[in-house]
């Protein structure tokens, strides 16, 4: 009841000072959107990131050459030894591994895919053999992709970018690139590739697929950057890592230069790096909060001076020092609420940008933004205590002199 | 039993060489039903008197019995309560808040009692209408007149029942007509058995009062009981006495006891240089 009478007093205190009300909470609003813009970014690059993994499939191995190869491409490639590549002797001890039921090599072609007038900078060229699409779980939306006796042709399957940025079209079937002066004709394009920022794989809506044979040819030997595995039965993933690793380190004279992730241990590695940036960068957005939640004490103790008559008068009609107390405590929650509300708005409109203008989805999800506005609230609360302290303890007499 | 009773009273304000007596073992009893006007000079420990009271103050020595309960030491918390439920105040400059409306103003007291909003407005605008402002509820403080304004704030006063009306100068911002107004409602108060006590200036407005007490450098010199309708014996001599005082100064509230006691406080050369340091009344008073 009194809490209700304490909150139509705090609005109507803020009312009447619209504009420092406004800038009061602008600490607060920028602190909260800050945080909650950085926690939806991070939470959203894990779900694409979790998502992109259980399509692929939780029994997913990736082998790759390297020791401590990081769990995400684009992190691991600086930490990975990129120099070292897999041979075929390599993958022949990996196929004959027991228990293996797909084995898919990738082998990187260096060079730029060109076409007469245009090419692809950011491209990359892989060979691989026929049971790509099975392996990675995604379809050839036009054309088809090669078969196993296709490996010596000179054929391509195209990412969706590449059509466009090399051909300037959807379906470019029939047409033909060329990689290291040899011409490739494009046999299928593949569907989008999920991707996502921090993703374990390559972006593939850049790639260029060719047979792994005809890359040998054009390379003169093979540079395996990766070869995916999936096992038989899914329930014994562990083991055939286990065994993919032993067969492996023979072949390297007991060596262990390479790197065997399993999907799981994928997700766990990505987890931990986004909780680890997200949380330092929401830390240093929630100094944000803690410099608002300080503007907020200065402007009540301003606000506390400036009204001690009042004070001085609530107080001679009966008020307790309780009830000063609460009265500005509950002015100032309500302002950093109200801020925390607005900064909310205000992240979900910053997210809502991110969707449109890049890749990421942020991910707001409900329990953060309970815990955002909860926590503008406790700032709020906090730092209006000792101004509220200072109101409160104000002598009736003299606050009732002060002009 | 008195509703009120001070024995031994004093509050010194400063310490060491710097300590101002502002009361000095004053005994004051007053019994319920009583209009007590409340005179005496600038600087003489009237406000003292009525803050200490209206429990806004406490003394530093001395007890005080109010309602056959000691209050002397309450703490804060506590005498807030007690200044809840049984004194109203009215202030010379009415102190309304000015973010409020009249009638939001009336009902604060009520606020702090817990009382819900309808039943706080409600009952603040029954009061308002005894006070003859029911057609000013929604207006602002700064939209009303001195004498409308204290009005209000007498309405305030009344709105919890109070068993006293502590005024202290309450028509000291006001001409002559407001006045008037606002002594015909504190009448029809005591009128009604409620226990005033008003500090003023003008002796013209003791003829209201059941009772006189003079005031002087912290001390009770006088205390008389007066006839309603008329202005004490004493002070209609001292009236004589003074006969420069114009009808203006009475319209100012210029007080009789100014003009009549100035040349006292230079006897008091006990008292620090604080006490007498009280402006000269008539330059203070004489706003016109
Ligand atoms: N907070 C204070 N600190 C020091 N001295 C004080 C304080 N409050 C009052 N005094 C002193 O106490 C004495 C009595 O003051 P008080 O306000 O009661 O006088 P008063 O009779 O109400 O005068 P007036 O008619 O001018 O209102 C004065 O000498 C004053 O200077
Ligand atoms: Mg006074």
């Amino acid at each position: 009841m009194r809490l209700k009478a304490n909150i139509k007093m705090a609005f109507a205190s803020i009312r009447s000072a619209r504009w420092r009300s406004f800038l009061t909470m602008l600490g607060i609003i920028v602190g909260v959107a800050s945080v909650v813009v950085t926690i939806s970014l991070g939470e959203g690059v894990r779900q694409q990131v979790e998502g992109q993994i259980k399509q692929l499939g939780s029994d997913l191995i990736i082998v790759k050459p390297g020791k401590n190869v990081g769990a995400s491409s684009s992190l691991g490639a600086l930490t990975a030894n990129n120099a070292q590549s897999f041979t075929d002797q390599d993958l022949q001890a990996i196929k004959t591994t027991k228990g293996i039921k797909t084995v898919v090599p990738f082998s990187t072609v260096s060079g730029v895919a060109r076409t007469d007038d245009s090419e692809l900078p950011d491209g990359f060229i892989v060979g691989t053999t026929e049971l790509l699409p099975e392996i990675l779980r995604q379809r050839v939306k036009y054309g088809s992709f090669f078969a196993a006796d296709d490996t010596n042709r000179k054929i391509a399957v195209i990412g969706k970018r590449v059509a466009q940025d090399l051909f300037h079209e959807t379906v470019p079937l029939g047409k033909s690139l060329q990689v290291r002066g040899e011409r490739y004709v494009v046999s299928g394009v593949f569907d989008q590739f999920a991707t996502s920022p921090l993703s374990p794989t390559s972006d593939y809506n850049s790639a260029v697929f060719i047979p792994y044979e005809s890359a040998r040819t054009l390379v003169g030997q093979s540079q395996i950057y990766q070869v995916l595995v999936r096992p038989i039965d899914p329930e014994q993933t562990s083991q055939v890592a286990k065994n993919i690793t032993a067969n492996l380190s023979d072949a390297h004279g007991k060596q262990t230069d390479f790197t065997v992730l399993k999907q799981e241990e994928n997700l766990a590695a990505t987890n931990k790096i986004l909780t680890l940036l997200t949380s330092m960068i929401a830390g240093i957005a929630a100094i944000s909060l803690l410099v608002g939640g300080i503007g907020i004490m200065n402007i009540m103790l301003v606000s506390v001076t400036e009204r001690t008559k009042e004070i001085g008068v609530r107080k001679a009609v009966g008020a307790t020092n309780r009830q000063i107390l609460d009265q500005f405590v509950t002015e100032a929650a309500v302002i950093s609420l109200l801020g925390g509300v607005l900064g909310l708005l205000l992240s979900l409109f910053v997210d809502y940008l991110f969707r449109l203008f890049t890749d990421i989805k942020p991910a707001v999800t409900v329990p953060i933004m309970g815990i955002a506005v909860l926590v503008a609230l406790v700032v709020g609360m906090f730092f209006g205590i000792l101004p509220a302290i200072k109101a409160a303890s104000r002598d009736p007499i003299e606050a009732l002199r002060y002009e | 039993m008195p509703i009120i009773n001070l024995q031994d009273v004093s509050k010194l304000y400063g310490f060491g060489d710097a300590t101002t007596v502002a009361l000095e073992e004053v005994n004051l009893s007053i019994e319920r039903g009583e209009f007590v006007a409340v005179m005496g000079p600038s600087g003489s420990g009237k406000s003292t008197l009525m803050n200490i009271i209206g429990l806004l103050d406490r003394p530093t020595h001395g007890s005080y019995v109010l309602n056959g309960r000691s209050v002397s030491r309450l703490r804060s918390n506590q005498r807030a309560k007690v200044r809840r439920d049984t004194v109203g105040f009215v202030f010379q400059s009415f102190n309304l808040l000015p973010k409020l409306t009249v009638l939001e103003n009336v009902a604060l007291p009520l606020a702090y009692k817990g009382m819900t909003q309808t039943r706080r407005l409600k009952q603040a605008a029954a009061v308002l209408e005894r006070v003859g402002l029911s057609d000013r509820e929604y207006f602002y403080p700064k939209q009303l007149s001195g004498g409308q304004a204290q009005r209000a704030a007498i309405a305030r006063a009344l709105v919890n029942n109070p068993q006293i009306i502590i005024a202290d100068e309450p028509t000291g911002n006001l001409d002559s007509a407001a006045s008037r107004l606002v002594m015909e409602l504190l009448s029809d108060i005591h009128a009604m058995g409620g226990t005033i006590l008003m500090v003023t200036h003008n002796p013209e407005l003791t003829r209201f009062a059941s009772r006189v007490v003079f005031m002087h450098d912290g001390d009770i010199v006088g205390d008389k009981q007066s006839t309603i309708g008329q202005v004490p014996k004493s002070l209609r001599k001292r009236m004589y006495y003074l006969p420069k005082l114009t009808e203006e100064d009475r319209i100012a509230g210029v007080s009789a006891m100014m003009k009549a006691f100035p040349d006292k406080e230079a006897k008091s050369s006990k008292r620090t240089t604080k006490a007498r340091k009280a402006k000269k009344p008539s330059t203070r008073k004489a706003k016109k």
